[in-house]
């Protein structure tokens, strides 16, 4: 109807309407009825249109069918589906499910957090650019280098970053990057951060013990058949935080490069409280320095000079070479080759044991050595545990260094404590012994499932251990241990400053270990409190003395005060066992 | 006078629909006007004026510049193609200063005009001469390359089927299409092999969507969930914990309708259904009232358009298909496709009005 074959036409005669009806406003659907139309045409133009009108027909049919599909999936999701459908995409179930561990009174001392930690598949990641880009701006502290070299490895499992924040995990999630997912995770946290960290140790990224308790105790942790049952510890975490709060005072106060401090049950030999400084966070073990992550206690290993004099005197009574009353001849320092055994304070007189013991004379306690012998000297070492490394459940435990061979010379230094190294827990569990009626409790950071007291050996008699809890309150009382006294608790103990063997060997007086190892109440002792400061230097208010009696004894009696308490001791009246029958007399036998 | 043939009804549908998508933005905003349903609201208003100014205006006007309006909008396209390559990532927009286009919007309303043109002026019974296809297929191929490179499958896929519908309605022969398909497919290999490994990967991990479990994996499981968790009745209005507690993303734009679906139950998606599936029949009768071919396969085009969005959306959120990027009209939060969308419906009520206007079949060009 135009030029193609109606010539005379030169714009266009408008085409029928398909329906070839007025279509009322608003009433869309009425194509059903269709008219013949009223124009005659052209058979080919009749049948574009009539090819029209089908097509028209069949595209209103597609749609239709569409959407009774869409109908029927909506009908299918609303009334079929359950809403309590897991709601998580693209996570898998935790991998280990380690039991929490917790200290004697049920205190979590680590336990597990689920994280979702964000890995890539590298292959399916579209645009490297544009996912680190995203990446980085939720995740700034990732290192760009590293993410765009990973998202380039190709690899179908890289780890972008471990255990993500609730937020964190929301924000990737949002900014839709394909070839990134989540794995469930747990994370182990440790709630008290700081302290214990030397007990409890930490775990690595993929939540495997690699120090202290979790590491020892690994495999026990991760058994499935123990269904998460905690690991209960015989540390309690109030005494574990008043105990690291003081030795973090006198470490401070005397400016020292670190410290140690065991508070020890002298029946059971449980550890109540053992602290290492400098310590470390376990919630971030990557940022600790291998010196925070030493454990002082257990691992470190010293010479721990005059406080080994409770070793030698005990051996010298217990052997029977030695009696309370008995006098030894400290008048003249001892030479023996090239060495010379000098006092501090030197008396330069015939000393009784509880004065050799009190005075802290290297003299005397070498001569008690001597009386005594060097077979006896190494068979009681022996025997009180300091020739060999601890059965503590943790894999840092040092292994004493001892006299090899064990010669005439060696029984002099051991007598006052140098020429054997020990860590700080042999010595409170020697002490421990020593003072709980002579039986040796090998030490433990485990609570005892029971309460049937534990078999210890017994390594003194109990009337040497009489004598030696008499000795040791004495020294608090008129001795080096002064400082450590607190009212009511009849706090006993013996200082230790020992000279540290220098960089090229040798002693250097400058560098000092500061101990003092007492035990409470003297009269029933129930823990042994050692405090080891290692490099302490002296303060006006010590008046420049930087040994133990005038830096660790005044820690200890500080812990004894706060303590205590908790732990329910007492402060008791009545004799003082220092005032016992035989110690003062035998005491004030050569005073003036 | 011609502001009384609009068809009013038409208006009213697409009022319907707007105000329910308003209605679901103020809820997903946890039942706050900010910062999506006020914005959604004077966007609407505005495109509600335009609309109606569109749909007065002379159809002949549309016939006349529609190839001006294509050339325009394909060089617009290329702009942002080099700009996108001097600028950073993927762009898609001109920044006119006070107004930002997106000259791939504006591609799916020029695609339709410049096809309606061109098929308008083909005699009917020339329509079944090969050589008479070489042209449209250009005009569809063009646009869809450059839109493609962006990327945006999304607008690529509106594109392709808007124009195989319109190529359908003006008597194209089937086996034509039969070939076109075919032969579509026998080049893919080869196609393939100039695309870039990144390019490969992506349109791998749009074929595999459990390569993506983050982005649409995600998505649809939580759109699904929210889907389900509305049940037969929904929870009530602002009551959708999923959608309001962000389980779903992305929910005020192309996720909208679960929360809907959530909040109202199965019932309230039927009706919003049922509400496009009005809009349709009305632009099918338009286009089958009218009375000149441009008309009708701008009604037919743009009808197809809105209903593909509909289609891909809603079987996107169902799961049924992977996910594109692709809102459902006039409900999802969203100013460039509003815009467009109200503008195409302009369209549609300009051919009802102007139905018996006579349209030569050569027009100058404008």
């Amino acid at each position: 109807m135009t030029d193609g074959y109606q010539p005379t036409f030169d714009a266009g005669t408008p085409l029928p309407p398909l329906s070839a009806v007025h279509i009322p406003e608003g009433s869309p659907f009425s194509p059903g009825q269709r008219p013949r139309p009223t124009i005659m045409l052209d058979g080919q133009t009749k049948q574009a249109i009539e090819t029209g009108r089908n097509r028209l027909m069949i595209v209103g049919a597609v749609f239709c069918f569409c959407f009774l599909a869409l109908a029927l999936r909506l009908f299918d999701l609303g009334v079929f589906s359950r809403p309590d459908e897991p709601r998580g995409a693209a996570v898998v179930e935790p991998v280990v499910e380690r039991a929490p561990i917790v200290d004697r009174n049920g205190n979590i001392l680590a336990t597990n957090l689920t994280t979702a930690s964000l890995y890539a598949d590298a292959s399916k990641v579209i645009d490297v650019d544009e996912a680190v880009t995203k990446l980085m701006r939720v995740l700034p502290d990732l290192s760009r280098g590293e993410l765009d070299a990973k998202l380039r490895s190709g690899k179908s499992f890289v780890w972008v970053k471990r255990n993500l924040t609730p937020r964190q995990e929301y924000e990737v999630n949002s900014l839709g990057l394909p070839g990134l997912a989540f794995q469930r995770e747990e994370r182990r946290v440790y709630p008290y951060g700081r302290l214990a960290a030397h007990v409890v140790g930490f775990v690595d990224i993929d939540s495997k013990g690699i120090s202290g308790i979790e590491s020892r105790f690994d495999d026990l942790l991760r058994d499935p058949s123990r269904h998460g049952m905690p690991l209960k510890l015989s540390i309690d975490i109030r005494v574990q935080h008043a105990v690291t709060d003081e030795l973090s005072r006198a470490v401070k106060t005397f400016s020292a490069i670190g410290g140690s401090a065991i508070v020890q049950d002298v029946r059971t030999g449980e550890i109540v409280a053992m602290v290492s400084l400098p310590d470390f966070d376990p919630n971030n073990p990557r940022e600790a320095t291998p010196e925070n992550r030493f454990n002082r206690s257990t691992l470190g290993t010293y010479e721990m000079g005059s406080t080994f004099k409770t070793f030698n005197t005990a051996m010298a009574l217990d052997s029977g070479t030695a009696k309370l009353t008995s006098g030894f001849d400290a008048t003249h320092p001892i030479r023996y080759g090239r060495f010379t055994i000098n006092d501090d304070h030197a008396k330069a007189r015939w000393l009784t044991v509880p004065e050799i013991f009190v005075y802290s004379s290297n003299i005397g306690s070498v001569k008690m050595a001597l009386a005594a012998g060097t077979e006896r000297q190494r068979e009681f070492m022996t025997r009180i545990g300091m020739t060999r490394r601890l059965p503590i459940e943790l894999p840092e435990a040092g292994a004493p260094q001892v006299p090899n061979p064990w010669r005439e010379i060696n029984t002099m230094t051991v007598a006052f404590g140098h020429g054997i190294s020990v860590t700080p827990l042999h010595l409170s569990t020697g002490v421990a012994a020593l003072i709980n009626g002579g039986i040796y409790f090998p030490p433990t950071l485990l609570r005892a499932e029971t309460d049937r007291p534990p078999t210890g050996e017994r390594v003194i008699t109990s009337k040497t251990s009489s004598a030696m809890r008499r000795l040791m309150r004495l020294n608090s009382v008129m001795g080096t241990g002064k400082n450590a006294d607190v009212p009511g608790y009849w706090v006993g103990g013996k200082t230790g400053t020992a000279e540290k063997v220098g960089a090229h060997g040798g002693y250097a007086r400058k560098s000092l270990l500061s101990s003092f190892v007492a035990g409470f109440p003297m009269t029933e002792p129930r823990y042994v409190v050692l405090v080891m400061i290692d490099e302490p230097k002296g303060t006006k208010e010590t008046h420049g003395y930087a040994t133990g009696g005038w830096t660790a004894a005044p820690a200890v009696a500080n812990i004894v005060e706060r303590i205590a308490p908790m732990l329910g001791v007492l402060p008791t009246q009545g004799p003082d066992p220092a005032t016992a029958e035989g110690i003062l007399i035998a005491a004030s036998a050569g005073k003036d | 006078m011609r502001l009384l043939s609009i068809n009013w009804g038409l208006v009213l549908l697409v009022i319907a629909i707007a105000a329910i998508g308003v209605a679901m933005l103020y809820s997903s905003a946890g039942g706050s006007w900010d910062p999506w349903a006020g914005r959604q609201l004077a966007r609407f208003i505005i495109g509600l004026c335009v609309m109606v100014v569109v749909a007065v205006i002379d159809i002949s006007l549309y016939a006349r510049y529609a190839y001006l309006l294509y050339g325009v909008t394909l060089v617009g396209l290329v702009g942002v193609e080099v700009m996108g390559s001097i600028g950073m990532g993927a762009q898609r927009w001109i920044d006119l200063g006070f107004f930002q286009i997106q000259p791939s919007e504006i591609m799916k309303l020029a695609l339709v005009l410049a096809l309606a043109r061109y098929f308008h002026g083909v005699m009917p019974e020339h329509i079944g001469r090969p050589t008479v296809l070489i042209v449209p297929l250009i005009m569809v191929l063009l646009p869809i390359a450059l839109v493609l490179k962006q990327p945006n499958l999304g607008t690529a896929t509106l594109l392709l089927l808007g124009s195989g519908a319109i190529f359908f309605l003006a008597g194209v022969r089937l086996w034509k299409f039969a070939i076109v398909i075919g032969a579509g497919l026998a080049a893919l290999p080869i196609a393939w092999e100039f695309l870039h490994d990144y390019q490969k990967r992506r349109v791998l991990t749009f074929l595999d969507p459990e390569a993506d479990p983050l982005g649409a994996g995600y998505n649809i499981l939580q759109s699904m969930i929210a889907l389900g968790s509305g049940g037969v009745f929904g929870k009530g209005y602002l009551l959708g914990t999923q959608s309001q507690l962000r389980f779903v993303p992305e929910v005020h734009t192309d996720f909208i309708f679960p929360q809907l679906a959530e909040e109202f139950g199965m019932i309230g998606g039927l009706l919003l259904i049922l509400l496009y599936v009005c809009v349709f029949g009305y632009a099918l009768a338009i286009g089958l009232g009218c009375r000149h071919q441009f008309g009708r396969l701008v009604a037919l085009g743009i009808g197809t358009q809105l209903f593909l969005y509909v289609f891909i959306n809603l079987s996107m959120v169902m799961g049924l298909i992977p996910v594109v990027g692709i809102p459902l009209p006039l409900v999802s939060y969203g100013g460039s496709a509003t815009m467009t969308l109200m503008i195409g419906v302009g369209l549609i009520l300009s051919v009802s009005v102007h139905r018996e206007r006579r349209l030569p079949r050569r027009l100058d060009h404008g």
